[in-house]
């Protein structure tokens, strides 16, 4: 060096020289001298009064038991999933009755003001149709399914079911918290994304990162539904037929959480390996829950942020949609010679182009997969609700030749497939990383193509489709 | 704090932080265990008056709001809850740099008065590093419940800082908090702050890199804590030093003994 | 075809090959470099590991560590040496300072990350020397003066060997192999060799590790019978001679009982944290308050009896069966001191 050493030179120099001759646990005497210290403070600042009832070890012990922690768990899992799902259908119909309402008026009154078809069909039945959809799908089960959510955290019930399914995890390579985290993606993959904050190991945090899309979101999960009703239901006498149809759903769900398991194990023990690993857990006290915290943060903090971020997806989105299916060349539209071009792809994955159109456009917001499939099934220039069973049954096995293949690929497609937009998004802001986002954005897609390959080269090989 | 120089290295080391360094008159800082009910004491202090984002450049969600006080606007900033200050994990490392760098004018540390030993052991080491604070004991209605008593005043004379009882789900105490709070901020209680003692072979270490942190960065208020990380080897301290970030801290420290002595002066002439 | 579009296919593929510093040319120039690095400094390893052993290296040693040909060998001791990085002499291979400069750097980020990988990333013992090979050969000095920060500038890797300082100084440790150490003389383990691989994973299917306390009580020429206080071991003399030991200090802890050995309900104070045990999972275990002399109770098994929930200073903190393994605590007192009382609940 050709300056002179600096005051501050000198002072590193002795610090490193000093830290030499230190004793090698002297880090340890450092804690060990804080907490004995904190002993004593506290031994004099604090007297205890008599013995109480000792609730929270008797609460523990009931749902940490072998016999009864896993029922009690499933339990409380399948009440918020009925609320949410029960709760949501009145606010759901009502929201989107409201919203189409609005979109009618505003474009009668477009056409009235003498604007053009295609502009009032650009902005209403397009961009203002598809942000409609999405918030309308979206928003009540999230403000029903996040306050949920927040309620267990803050009552203390969540570090438990984290603890108790620790070693399921554990074998994977991950993080007992991975199962809260998941469970958040059945509101919604980008809040599932977020809550990995809660796991502080960054390998263990990454695997949930990249494996949480393999739980279904609720905007997929009506695609499941339908195609259960549509398709498994029907198979079964009609007495049957609800159960079966829930049953396939649960059964989708499954195969979920053992992709996310596998994947787990396999990330933990390929890329994965020798990123930093650690593993902690407080099970905090039982407390009563403080309602307005529990508003605040469920609905400003989970519900507004996802939902901002999805319109801000979902509207460009409805003005390609708009758009693919208005254009037209030589006589048809633009939507059909997409959905040709890619008809011989999606048939090797047992599916068909416009499925797979559906998705390519649904890559911002999964709820509008649906509406736009039927849409270019239909030939009709917007998105469209399901029809009545029976009419959907003949659109979809009478027109477009879907089997029971198509359904059960679908499930599956719709299950594996890459994340969508916000969630994509949302890795990329947790991870700053271009290598984890693409991997958590096209490991799923090519997943889901070989999965559905093999079943669709299955199901053709022993004649079932 | 008052702020009217937008590029002091104060203010630039908080806007670094991404932190508004406008529209406030003191800067809070709340640090605290997990589980301690942290959130609850901000949310009781800032309402709605509160908004969510990251640390800048981690993936750790910051809340900051306001409130005010007997005509003062505070900014109230919640740090991630830590066990520590020592293991270097991201949060604490975000807790650490904002008491140290962000100095702010009054740091409440929440405490559950339930487990106090525990958390005692933050609270000695939020005042290693700062002797602006205040130590808040919450969760006081559960202690009662099982059956604790706490002797606020005792602690308070134990550590060397204002200690107020709180409950803050029922708004318990809150009003003593703020009342502390501005004192610490406004610099009207003098505070003497516990420091915890080492063994012989540190203390030999600490007697000889003191003098020499008193000349590279003079009028440092933790020289004790500043030797003690550096012999540890803590690189973001060593490159605060190589900077002149640990003499811009010393330098506003100075500013302020200058600041109190002439008050005093002042106020002892009337 | 038509031409044009055969044109463009040529010009496409020329690119392909030769762009400079992406094309399929360049990559597999750097590859090629790479490879010729990673073999010179392994050579450079080798030599330096000869030394340290009092051996010399021979160009037939060489070619057996490096698994060449001893003509590779030949060709390789050729390149290094008009580097300047060997010397060949009568009795052997010997570094050069250059060399030696190499070798010990090498040395570093490979100690190094077999303390990263340890501590950070809690890889079992049998496997890291395996990935540190790999890692050893691509990192600049300057990310390796930051590892060593981070790890807290250790002073011993995972299996005791010293690591040498950024300046390339190496401590050495006194050491003798167990085959030459005397009956019922308490040992403590220093250094396990990880070569060969097969040997030594033997010597980690036993679960011994550096800083064990041991002591051999029995010695025949099949086997060595080892006992660590709790537990007896039988080794063929071959796999002990690649353990190295070391008088044990005043403070060795022989039969130690850990954290597991807690049924529930049970309570017993923390008396240290295993020597094993180091980085940040470590430096989190005290910060939760998992000091010496602090009382702890198995409270909580999970639903899978894994974690395990315990009350400490307080709080239940669930600790994985390999944290608690890692815990050590005090034999059982008859009578419980009496509890602070934040501790009692």
């Amino acid at each position: 060096m050709t300056t002179p050493p600096t005051q501050a030179d000198t002072l590193l120099a002795r610090a490193d020289a000093l830290r030499q001759a230190l004793p090698e646990n002297f880090r340890d005497q450092l804690v060990q001298a804080l907490y004995t210290e904190a002993e004593s403070v506290a031994r004099r600042a604090v007297r205890a009064e008599g013995q109480r009832t000792d609730w929270d070890s008797r609460l523990d012990r009931l749902v940490t038991s072998p016999l009864f922690g896993l029922p009690i768990m499933l339990l409380i899992l399948a009440v918020v999933f009925w609320l949410t799902i029960t709760g949501a259908n009145v606010p759901s119909a009502l929201l989107a009755d409201g919203l189409f309402w609005f979109e009618d008026q505003a474009a009668a009154l477009f056409t009235a003001l003498g604007a053009p078809w295609w502009l009032t069909g650009f902005v209403w039945h397009g961009v203002w149709r598809s942000l409609a959809w999405v918030v309308s799908v979206m928003l009540p089960p999230m403000a029903i399914f996040f306050p949920c959510f927040t309620f267990l955290e803050d009552l203390g019930y969540l570090p438990r079911v984290a603890f108790n399914l620790d070693w399921l995890f554990k074998q994977a390579g991950a993080h007992g918290k991975q199962s809260l985290t998941m469970t958040m993606g059945f509101g919604c993959n980008a809040a599932g994304v977020i809550a990995t904050r809660v796991i502080d190991s960054p390998r263990e945090r990454l695997i949930a990162i990249l494996t949480n899309n393999f739980v279904p979101c609720n905007g997929r999960f009506p695609t499941l539904i339908m195609l259960a009703t549509v398709f498994v239901a029907a198979a079964f006498p009609p007495a049957l037929a609800s159960v079966a149809a829930a049953g396939s759903v649960v059964m989708v769900v499954l195969i979920g959480v053992l992709f996310t398991l596998v994947i787990s194990a396999l990330l933990s023990r390929t890329l994965l390996r020798g990123e930093a690993s650690a593993f902690s857990l407080e099970l905090p006290p039982f407390r009563r829950p403080d309602v307005k915290r529990i508003l605040y943060t469920s609905l400003i903090d989970r519900t507004i942020f996802v939902l901002w971020r999805a319109i801000q997806t979902a509207a460009p989105a409805g003005a390609v949609i708009w758009l693919l299916a208005n254009l037209t060349l030589g006589g048809r539209a633009l939507a059909w010679h997409v959905a040709d071009f890619l008809n011989p792809l999606g048939w090797a994955i047992g599916l068909d182009g416009v499925i797979l159109l559906a998705y390519i456009i649904a890559i911002p917001a999964n709820e509008i997969v649906v509406p736009t499939m039927l849409m270019v099934y239909m030939g009709v220039g917007m998105m469209t609700d399901t029809p009545g069973l029976t009419e959907l049954r003949t659109l979809l096995i009478g027109q477009h030749g879907w089997t029971m293949l198509t359904a059960v690929n679908l499930m599956l497609f719709a299950l594996l497939h890459n994340p969508c937009a916000t969630t994509i998004l949302t890795m990329w802001k947790e991870t700053h990383s271009l290598k984890w986002t693409t991997l958590g954005a096209l490991g799923p897609l090519a997943i889901a193509f070989l999965v559905c390959f093999i079943t669709a080269s299955l199901a053709r090989l022993l004649g079932w489709a | 704090m008052s702020v009217d120089c937008e590029s002091c290295p104060a203010n630039a080391a908080l806007a670094q932080m991404g932190l508004d360094v406008s529209n406030f008159d003191y800067l809070v800082a709340l640090a605290g265990n997990p589980n301690t009910g942290k959130s609850t004491v901000f949310n009781a202090l800032t309402g709605l008056k509160q908004h969510t984002g990251n640390w800048p450049g981690k993936t750790v969600t910051r809340a900051e709001g306001g409130y005010q006080f007997q005509g003062k606007r505070y900014k109230l900033v919640d740090l991630p809850g830590t066990y520590s200050l020592l293991s270097a994990s991201q949060d604490e490392e975000i807790a650490r740099n904002f008491i140290l760098f962000g100095q702010p004018d009054c740091t409440i540390v929440v405490t559950d008065a339930t487990c106090l030993e525990r958390n005692l052991n933050l609270v000695l080491q939020v005042l290693e590093i700062s002797d602006r604070a205040v130590v808040c004991v919450n969760l006081m209605d559960e202690a009662r419940r099982k059956g604790l008593r706490v002797d606020v005043r005792g602690l308070a004379r134990d550590l060397g800082v204002p200690v107020v009882a709180t409950a803050a789900r029922a708004g318990e105490g809150l009003g003593d908090l703020l009342g502390a709070v501005a004192e610490v901020a406004g610099g009207q209680v003098r505070v003497a702050p516990r420091r915890v003692a080492a063994n012989a072979a540190l203390e030999h270490a600490l007697r000889e890199l003191l003098p020499l942190i008193e000349a590279a960065a003079p009028g440092l208020p933790n020289p004790r804590w500043v030797a003690l990380r550096l012999l540890d080897g803590d690189q973001r301290i060593r490159q605060a030093l190589l900077t002149g970030e640990l003499n811009d801290i010393a330098q506003r420290q100075r500013e302020a003994v200058r600041r109190f002595s002439r008050k005093m002066a002042v106020e002892g002439a009337q | 075809m038509n031409y044009p579009v055969f044109l463009a296919l040529i010009l496409a593929l020329v690119a392909a090959v030769a762009w400079p510093r992406f094309g399929l040319l360049a990559l597999w120039q750097r590859l090629r470099a790479n490879r010729r690095r990673i073999r010179t400094e392994d050579a450079l390893k080798h030599l330096h590991a000869c030394a340290w052993r009092g051996q010399s290296a021979t160009l037939q040693s060489l070619a057996g560590a490096l698994h060449l040909t001893l003509a590779g060998a030949v060709r390789l001791v050729g390149e290094l040496e008009a580097q300047g990085l060997l010397r060949a002499a009568e009795d052997g291979l010997h570094l050069t300072p250059d060399g030696e400069q190499i070798a010990v750097a090498v040395i570093r980020a490979h100690r190094l990350w077999e303390r990263y990988l340890v501590d950070e990333a809690r890889m079992p013992l049998a496997e890291v020397h395996h990935e540190a090979e790999r890692r050893e050969h691509s990192r600049s000095a300057e990310a390796l003066g930051a590892l060593d920060a981070a790890l807290g500038h250790p002073a011993a890797d995972p299996h005791g060997d010293p690591i040498p300082t950024v300046t390339g100084r190496i401590e050495r440790v006194e050491s003798r192999p167990l085959t030459d150490w005397p009956l019922d003389a308490p040992a403590r383990i220093v250094h396990l060799e990880d070569e060969p691989a097969a040997l030594f994973a033997q010597i980690a299917a036993e679960g011994l590790r550096p800083g064990q306390t041991l002591r051999v009580l029995e010695s025949a020429p099949q086997r060595l019978t080892l006992s660590d206080g709790r537990k007896t071991f039988a080794l063929a003399p071959l796999v002990a001679a690649n353990i190295f030991v070391a008088p044990e200090p005043a403070n060795g802890h022989p039969a130690d009982r850990r954290l597991t050995a807690l049924k529930q309900g049970e309570r017993a104070l923390v008396r240290a944290l295993d020597d094993g045990l180091q980085g940040f999972t470590r430096r989190r275990l005290l910060d939760l308050g998992l000091t010496p002399g602090v009382p702890v109770t198995a409270e909580l098994p999970s639903l899978f009896g894994d974690p395990v929930a315990y009350r400490v200073r307080g709080t239940l903190i669930a600790l994985r069966r390999d944290q608690a393994e890692q815990v050590l605590i005090a034999e059982p007192a008859s009578a419980a001191p009496a509890p602070s009382p934040s501790a009692q609940e």
